[in-house]
């Protein structure tokens, strides 16, 4: 009997199969890490924060199980609550579509024959990349009625209504806040801009000007839709932003007065470690959550997904 | 079997497993571990996590007391404090608290207390049995505060001291042959010469909580002393017409001008630090920390020596013609051992040394604020005046402090700050304000 004999025929077929099986499946054990860690970091956190909102807790020990009570007193009767969504609305609205605005109109200027381009190029940048805590403090000096920048220059020039409580008046402290934000990041529009005018055919430009379009019909019918990706980009980075904002209100207002600068991170903030109420500000983060969810899916329907630079 | 059989298996898996981390949530208590301590071996580390002192002043803490306790090593991280609460939280509840933590007397303390360690054996054992009477008296009640009812144990024992009060601005009351008001209508007249002059009357950084508060507890203080502890407990109600005096009394303020323009928006630190040391502040509401203004490097000219500044008691606003002779104050921060740590005796020795021994000297020289312990002094003052301050503080009013800076309850405290926010800004009444801190109150557990 020689060695070949000794192989079973159905047990080679199962090594065969099992060979193949593997072969068939070796790209599902690729994405098993990226598994693991959505599973860790992604999905834990969402079902133990959603868990948490159910129960008045302090953090640390036991906690209550109190159903939907923290979100019946959020929708009914959180006054901060109320006007950090409300907040969320403004910042949304009011700093992605001017960012974007006078992001294109600097990258447009900027991207032709000027001298100096790059020196502004780096100017207008620059705010992007500096510490919101630093901007923060810097504008609190800017704005303050009591001997700031703003206020001296409406006393000196006669231009009263620079003497403003921009940001001590509840009335002006969100758009106050806002104002600062968009002067921060109009230059990181204008970066993207940048990047998507220089990647835009000349020929199509050029046709455009011998078929007789004057600057604006220029920049209407061909240069603005052409940087569609740019603008969805900057719609979704805007929206992260807009949710992910806490350093600058923290330094700037910290969410007053009253709340009337609240934004959602820093009430979650207030409440989880100031108020140690870990429990609502948990179900405040489910709100944060959802809202996101709802953002996401209407930017990938209605205004389609394509982000990317590089369509 | 395909890829999308395996996903079909696998993501329920994972989600169960989820849900089995879970179950490690809020309905569990997170009981901190004790673990029984090592036998000394060696050098022992001790770690300490805190906002206050700051490095600077931690570091020269440290220094001093590993020159006499050379078996044992402190390691110390200084955070600021929303980043101090951030730690302090996540620590407890994954059970790596550090060995020594700062904590504010009530509402703080209170929250962490199933994780601290009583420190009368601590203190006994270090000071003897009258460990009790080297303290300020109002440091020990203030430790208490808030535990439940039969419950005397200290959790934390006072490291610094502080009163709060105003300060006025010393070169520019002699240049206009003022005296620091005791009244509301001598506030008033303050009022009338530096308005207009590009002075502010009183200077309040009223952004932060904090210093609102701090102007609202001397004005209750004032029309109705102690009240406000008894409607903490529930013997007084945040309605009665004392509370809301007060608050239309902090109205009056912002109405007469008093207070500057646009308070709501400057940050007590820096905005209104700057402001003052740029001596554009005639009066500001601090406390007894102002003094560390002139330790820090490179002073301007109203802080270096500290020759630029001089407290005062909060005016009388009731008529009786002069202020309380008691203040409001108690402990700036204090120091707690955790009850899981390994290296409690050592931890002990740290503290204790930070409170009142080599490491507590060093903290009193950078006058960071007023010591918890009676008869310790900075080793050198830059000025005569400097020394006059410190000890108005510590020989005239810190025996008088009879009244708490702080309130126990969070809620309690972020509604009468939100309150005053609200009143200052006009947008709701005083009646509708102390409304609104009554309905944040519930009763002490």
């Amino acid at each position: 009997m020689t060695s070949i004999s000794m192989i079973n025929p159905g047990q080679s077929q199962r090594t065969l199969a099992i060979g193949k099986a593997i072969r068939k499946n070796l790209s599902f054990f690729f994405v098993v890490p990226a598994l693991v860690l959505f599973l860790v970091f992604v999905l834990y956190p969402i079902i133990y924060i959603f868990r948490a909102s159910l129960y008045e807790w302090n953090g640390l020990s036991a906690g209550t199980f109190i159903r939907l009570n923290n979100y019946i007193q959020l929708i009914t009767s959180d006054r901060g609550f109320h006007l950090a969504l409300r907040n969320s609305f403004y910042w949304t609205f009011l700093t992605i579509f001017p960012q974007m605005f006078l992001g294109f109109i600097l990258a447009y200027i900027l991207n032709s024959r000027i001298i100096g381009k790059n020196i502004f190029r780096m100017i207008f940048y620059m705010p992007a990349i500096i510490s919101p805590i630093v901007i923060g403090i810097v504008w609190e000096r800017i704005y303050n009625p009591f001997g700031g920048l703003l206020a001296d220059v409406g006393r000196v020039t006669g231009l009263a209504f620079l003497q403003q409580s921009y940001v001590s008046d509840p009335k002006l402290a969100i758009f106050s806040c806002i104002a600062v934000n968009v002067w921060q990041w109009t230059g990181f529009s204008m970066l993207l801009y940048l990047a998507g005018l220089q990647g835009l055919s000349e020929e199509v430009l050029d046709a455009a000007a011998v078929d007789g379009a004057n600057l604006l019909q220029k920049i209407r019918h061909v240069v603005w839709p052409m940087l569609r990706h740019v603008h969805l980009t900057l719609i979704l980075l805007g929206v992260i932003g807009t949710l992910q904002t806490f350093a600058l209100i923290f330094v700037l207002t910290k969410g007053g007065p009253n709340h009337a600068s609240e934004m959602l991170p820093t009430y979650i903030f207030q409440n989880a470690f100031q108020l140690s109420q870990m429990g609502y500000a948990s179900a405040i983060s489910v709100v944060l959550l959802l809202l996101a969810l709802i953002l996401s899916l209407f930017q990938v329907v209605v205004l389609g997904a394509r982000f990317s630079l590089h369509e | 079997m395909t890829i999308k059989k395996v996903l079909i298996k696998l993501v329920p898996l994972m989600v169960i497993a989820s849900m089995l981390l879970i179950a490690c949530g809020p309905g569990q208590v997170t009981t901190p571990i004790t673990t029984e301590q090592p036998p000394a071996q060696g050098l022992v580390t001790v770690t300490f996590r805190s906002w206050s002192p700051i490095v600077e002043t931690t570091t020269k803490m440290i220094e001093a007391f590993e020159a006499n306790n050379p078996d044992v090593k402190v390691e110390a991280t200084i955070f600021n404090y929303p980043e101090y609460i951030v730690d302090l939280k996540t620590r407890a509840a994954s059970g790596t608290m550090a060995d020594i933590v700062g904590l504010e007397p009530g509402a703080l303390t209170q929250e962490y207390r199933d994780y601290l360690l009583p420190l009368q054996d601590c203190a006994e054992k270090t000071w003897g049995a009258n460990w009790k009477d080297k303290f300020y008296p109002i440091g020990i009640d203030q430790a208490r505060l808030g535990n439940p009812s039969g419950d005397e144990s200290i959790y934390g024992l006072p490291a610094l001291d502080q009163t709060i009060n105003l300060w006025y601005n010393v070169p520019l009351f002699e240049e206009a042959n003022l005296e620091p008001p005791k009244t509301y209508d001598e506030m008033l007249k303050v009022a009338e010469y530096f308005n207009g002059k590009g002075i502010a009357p009183l200077m309040v950084g009223a952004s932060d909580g904090w210093l609102r508060r701090d102007v609202y507890m001397q004005l209750i203080h004032n029309i109705a002393p102690g009240k406000i502890y008894e409607a903490e407990v529930g013997n007084a109600k945040f309605t009665d017409p004392e509370f809301v005096e007060a608050m239309k009394w902090w109205k009056r303020l912002f109405d007469d001008k008093i207070i500057q323009e646009g308070a709501l928006g400057l940050s007590a630190y820096p905005g209104s630090m700057e402001l003052i040391e740029a001596g554009k502040a005639a009066m500001f509401p601090m406390g007894a920390w102002w003094q560390q203004q002139a330790t820090r490097p490179n002073p301007p000219p109203l802080s270096k020596g500290f020759v630029g500044y001089a407290p005062f008691r909060f005016p009388d606003v009731t008529g009786k013609g002069s202020p309380p002779e008691d203040l409001l104050g108690g402990i700036d921060v204090m120091l707690g051992i955790s009850k899981n740590s390994k290296n409690a005796d050592a931890a002990c020795r740290v503290l204790t040394d930070f409170i009142a021994g080599a490491g507590a000297q060093a903290l009193i020289d950078t006058i960071n604020d007023l010591p918890a312990v009676k008869g310790l002094n900075p080793s050198s003052f830059e000025t005569q005046h400097q020394e006059e301050v410190w000890k108005t503080f510590t020989e005239d009013w810190m025996p008088k402090v009879k009244y708490a800076r702080q309130l126990r309850d969070a809620a309690v405290k972020q509604a009468l700050e939100d309150a005053l926010a609200a009143v200052a800004a006009g947008e709701i009444t005083p009646e509708q304000a102390m409304e609104n801190v009554q309905k944040a109150w519930t009763p002490p557990k």
